[in-house]
């Protein structure tokens, strides 16, 4: 305690300089005169008794340096000198200074950018007290993936009998629910929880608290902190208050921190009921006597101290329990479980080797960028060579010129840190403002937190140390004889590859293989838009509205949306109205396994089929070509249940036989096949065609409910952006307080389908394109210093005759040999690493020959430049100002 | 001459410490005259040792210093024992004898004593 109090005073008197040395000097004087009084006394004449006194004290000076020295820290001291030093070096070159710290702040930005996204999906633990005792459990079955959710029972019975687990807690993922007042009617998500939901994962509330235990079936509602801003103004007596979801009345019990969206970290919730009471908002929710239906997300809390490998035994045997007291439904099971807040396990996969690949990238182009630096404070080292030698000679130890070096390289790389934090902050905020196509909110929002924050400034200082380790070994051994003399000391005499030399051929190859990546995702997104989606996307607006969160019947909610068409209908500039519930390319929807009906015995064919709704008329407002049969008319919601499918589906279940007036069944009900359109797109973009069936949307409102609302599509010859408002008001003259969502036009829609490929494209054109001009930066700054040295050569050969052609041909050779070798170098190592790109690409094979061929012209064009501009330079070189120029 | 003894490492500021407790506040000079004449005029004490020492435990809490007046008026600098000083005092002592009891059963054997 008293050490670390000494050392904070000495960090003071380091950083502050306090004027004490005055006040020591009147000490050391007071000292003095005492002790020459006492010399006098003792009958000493005033001088000799003064040198006595000093004599005792050792020396005025040393005392007074021994006295300083306890007064700071000396080599915090020293070091604060050095780094005065070097900053004042660094600013002596104010444009080769520039130039490495936007090369570091390019590369580390990349890599603080990429971490970011690592940090928010890997690396976040979930907003709850004590994340890391808190498990997210999935069933796993023999024959599937990962991962199933948890029927009521069996969740009951693994909560009753897991002993690892102090509690456990299950939740339905997303409830849409309509929420009215403070503004315009709004659709809003959130979670069904069982009461212990918030004890068991301890969020800590912002106002109010979270479930009574018997709460189950008590109209009572947590909200989160963002909503409650958002339409309740921040009103902290809102707890009490009762708010309306979907017409139910909730009384507000709690605020939920912002931080919570969902414990799985992607879904965005933005209000917890009890899970007793979501089959207000939710129709058709499983029973909670079945252990068929796979619908409960569940986490746990471990109980303090019980490691892992005991939770995963526990597990183990109650499964062969369930198994043998529920053979029917139980058989296959087991449990998987990770710490709540991972990544969901069936998209592991996928994003850890997205967030690799990009990992990799962005490293290389911090080597490329790396090499910039070095290879300038090589040249820096050389024009110093001189200073150097003479503060050798004067006996500065080579330790000392290395850490001026090495403290040069890390405050060179700090700045460069902080240019990177600067450009990273604005590249994850236009990160985050992209939106993945999917039917449900997410959270994906990234942005720099204090994990990236450190583990930039740690790159920075390994970048600084690493960077300048090669220059700062060279920078201190020159050839002492022949620095003094003024000539090379450090690029040594008959060493024909320099080191710069190895550098810029390293940064041309890895930049070759940074461009063909980047060349194969740019194919990608071009091949990608060529892609046949199956319907036209032009004068089309879409917009959503869910009647049944606002309290309607089945039969109402028809008649509404019928109303609405014809409204809708009516309004000049638009020439149809159809109605779906969900639109293609929305990410994913309904789907159930299909098989031809009448024909149940096994081995038949059976398909999974995505399911869609239509009224009369949808297949030609999209566009899209009716290959057989007829299309929707005059069906009753209890009539006989009709549908239209896609060729895939005609193909895959009757093998292109002619499907009219056969009968599938899927999902509990049996349909008549009444007509054959195309095939579209159905989720994403990249997608494989899958087999879909339409269905009535009359026949399907009351049965089988869209979780998702009903989705009106409004065709128009003029521009649909413009339609909205017309709408908009037609939706609220039939009901005022309808909650309007998706609104969008169709090309808005599907552009945003193309998401993915958009932004690999958008991050690898960005990271590709800084490679290539580091790189080219890189290569120039080489050949420009080799003229530089080499002045006096060129000026030798063109007094003996040499023609400015010859000359500037012998500069450009070296630097396109550079550049050649790089490339026989680079290309092999980039068709290797294609294949890792491969599970990324549309349309396109990852040896993609026209990448594969251009990339390597493009970048020899590229090095061509940066070499002629330095080899005109050698050309013009005036041999009577070389010679004579010392 | 030949017969005074070095100051070791460390035990000065023990001095220091006991000195003040004793003695009251005291002037840099005063404490080192005072620790040669404790010591019998055994310790040859370089007085220029003292004072970053008594820096050292004024960064540590243990003195503290104002300015005042000496016996013959002359302006000096007066160190004085604060309580994490006498608190570091005991404590410092009890280690001490611990260590001189120590090495006095190896120096004198057993039986002896």
């Amino acid at each position: 305690m008293n050490k670390l109090r000494a050392i904070l005073k000495r960090l003071c008197g380091t950083l502050f300089r306090m004027p004490a040395g005055d006040d020591f000097d009147e000490e050391l004087e007071a000292h003095l005169a005492l002790d020459t009084e006492r010399g006098m006394r003792g009958g000493l004449t005033r001088e000799e008794a003064r040198r006595q006194a000093l004599m005792r004290l050792g020396g005025a000076e040393q005392v007074r340096n021994a006295y300083r020295e306890r007064q700071v820290l000396p080599w915090l001291e020293s070091l604060l000198r050095d780094l005065r030093y070097s900053a004042r070096s660094l600013a002596r070159h104010p444009a080769v200074t520039a130039v490495a710290v936007l090369s570091i702040g390019l590369g580390v930005g990349a890599n603080t950018t990429i971490f970011s996204m690592v940090s928010r999906f890997v690396l976040q633990p979930a907003p709850v007290g004590d994340p890391g005792t808190l498990l997210a459990l999935h069933i796993m079955q023999k024959s599937e993936h990962c991962c199933n959710p948890f029927p009521w029972p069996l969740f009951a019975d693994l909560r009753r009998q897991a002993h690892s687990f102090s509690d456990m807690a299950a939740y339905y993922e997303l409830i849409p629910a309509s929420i009215s007042g403070g503004g315009e009617p709004e659709r809003v998500w959130g979670q069904g929880v069982t009461p212990n939901f918030f004890r068991v994962t301890e969020v800590p509330m912002v106002l109010g608290s979270g479930f009574a235990d018997s709460d189950d079936r008590i109209p009572v509602v947590v909200l989160s902190e963002r909503l409650w801003r958002r339409r309740f103004n921040s009103d902290r007596g809102i707890i009490g208050k009762n708010v309306t979801l979907s017409g139910h009345s909730f009384t507000v019990t709690g605020i939920a921190p912002a931080a919570l969206h969902s414990i799985d970290q992607i879904l965005d919730a933005e209000f917890w009921v009890p899970l007793g009471l979501t089959p207000e908002l939710v129709p058709n929710l499983p029973p909670h006597d079945s252990r068929e239906y796979h619908w409960l997300a569940v986490v746990g809390r471990l109980r303090p101290g019980v490691p892992r490998a005991q939770v995963t035994a526990e597990l183990n045997v109650l499964a062969q329990r369930f198994a043998a007291a529920y053979p029917k439904t139980d058989q296959d099971n087991h449990f998987v479980f990770e710490q709540a807040g991972s990544l969901p396990p069936r998209e592991r996969g996928p994003v850890l080797l997205f967030l690799s690949a990009l990992s990799l990238v962005v490293v290389l182009l911090l080597v490329i960028a790396g090499a910039n630096v070095t290879s300038l404070l090589f040249a820096q080292a050389v024009s110093r060579q001189r200073e150097m030698s003479v503060r050798l000679a004067l006996g500065a130890t080579r330790g000392r010129l290395r850490r001026l070096v090495l403290m040069e390289s890390v405050l060179l790389s700090l700045a460069g840190g902080a240019t990177g934090v600067l450009l990273s902050l604005w590249a994850t905020q236009a990160l985050s403002a992209f939106h993945l196509p999917a039917p449900v909110p997410l959270d994906l929002h990234i942005g720099i937190d204090v994990r990236t924050l450190v583990y930039t400034f740690l790159l920075s200082v390994t970048c600084g140390l690493l960077l300048g380790l090669a220059p700062a070994w060279a920078a201190a051994r020159p050839v002492m004889t022949n620095a003094l003399k003024g000539e090379a000391a450090i690029v040594r005499i008959g060493r024909r590859i320099s080191l710069r030399s190895l550098l810029v051929t390293a940064q041309v190859a890895i930049s070759l293989v940074l461009l063909c990546i980047t060349g194969l995702f740019l194919r990608s997104l071009q091949s990608a838009a060529s892609i046949n989606i199956g319907f036209q996307t032009r004068g089309l607006l879409l917009l959503s509205i869910d009647p049944r969160l606002h309290g309607y019947t089945p039969a109402q909610t028809s008649a509404m949306l019928r109303q609405l068409r014809q409204r809708v209908a009516a309004l000049p500039g638009v020439d149809d109205v159809v109605c779906t519930d969900v639109a293609l390319l929305s990410g994913g929807n309904r789907s159930d396994g299909f098989t031809v009906s009448g024909h149940s015995s096994k081995g038949e064919p059976y398909i999974i089929t995505d399911l869609y709704m239509a009224t009369p008329g949808y297949f030609d407002a999209l566009g899209m070509p009716r290959l057989a049969g007829r299309d929707f008319g005059g069906e009753t919601p209890n009539g006989p249940r009709t549908a239209i499918v896609n060729r895939a589906f005609v193909d895959r279940l009757f093998g292109g036989a002619n499907p009219i007036g056969q009968h599938v069944a899927g999902g509990g009900w049996t349909y008549e096949i009444i007509g054959v359109v195309g095939n579209a797109k159905s989720r994403t973009v990249g997608e494989d065609t899958r087999p879909i069936l339409y269905r009535s949307l009359d026949q399907t409102v009351a049965d089988d409910p869209s979780l998702m609302g009903y989705t009106l599509v409004v065709h128009t010859p003029g521009n649909p952006g413009d339609l909205a408002d017309s709408v908009r008001r037609q939706v609220y003259a039939i009901d005022p307080a309808m909650a309007i969502y998706n609104q969008e036009t169709m090309q808005e829609h599907v552009r945003r389908a193309f998401v993915l490929p958009r932004v690999a494209a958008m991050l690898f054109g960005v990271f590709g394109g800084i490679g290539l001009v580091l790189a080219t930066v890189g290569l120039y700054g080489v050949m420009s210093f080799a003229v530089s040295r080499r002045t006096r050569e060129i000026g030798i050969r063109m007094a003996m005759g040499a023609q400015p052609g010859a000359v500037k041909r012998l500069v450009m050779r070296q630097g396109m040999m550079l550049t050649l070798a790089a490339l026989v170098l680079g290309w092999p190592a980039a068709w290797m690493l294609a294949k890792l790109a491969s599970s990324f690409l549309y349309g396109i094979a990852p040896h993609d020959t026209l990448t594969f061929a251009i990339v390597p012209i493009v970048l020899a064009a590229v090095a061509l430049i940066a070499c002629w501009i330095p080899g005109r330079r050698a050309a013009s070189i005036n041999p009577m100002d070389a010679l004579r120029a010392e | 001459m030949g017969d005074k003894t070095d100051v070791w490492q460390g035990t000065l500021a023990l001095m220091v410490l006991r000195t003040l407790e004793t003695m009251g506040p005291q002037h840099g000079y005063g404490l080192a005259r005072r620790i040669e004449q404790t010591s019998g005029d055994l310790l040859e004490l370089n007085y220029g040792t003292l004072y970053p020492a008594l820096l050292k435990l004024e960064q540590e809490g243990y003195i503290r210093s104002r300015w005042g007046a000496s016996e013959n008026n002359r302006r000096a600098k007066f160190y004085e024992l604060t309580r994490a000083g006498q608190k570091q005092l005991r404590k410092a002592a009890r280690e001490w004898e611990q260590t001189t009891e120590i090495l006095a059963r190896f120096l004198n054997p057993a039986g002896q004593g």
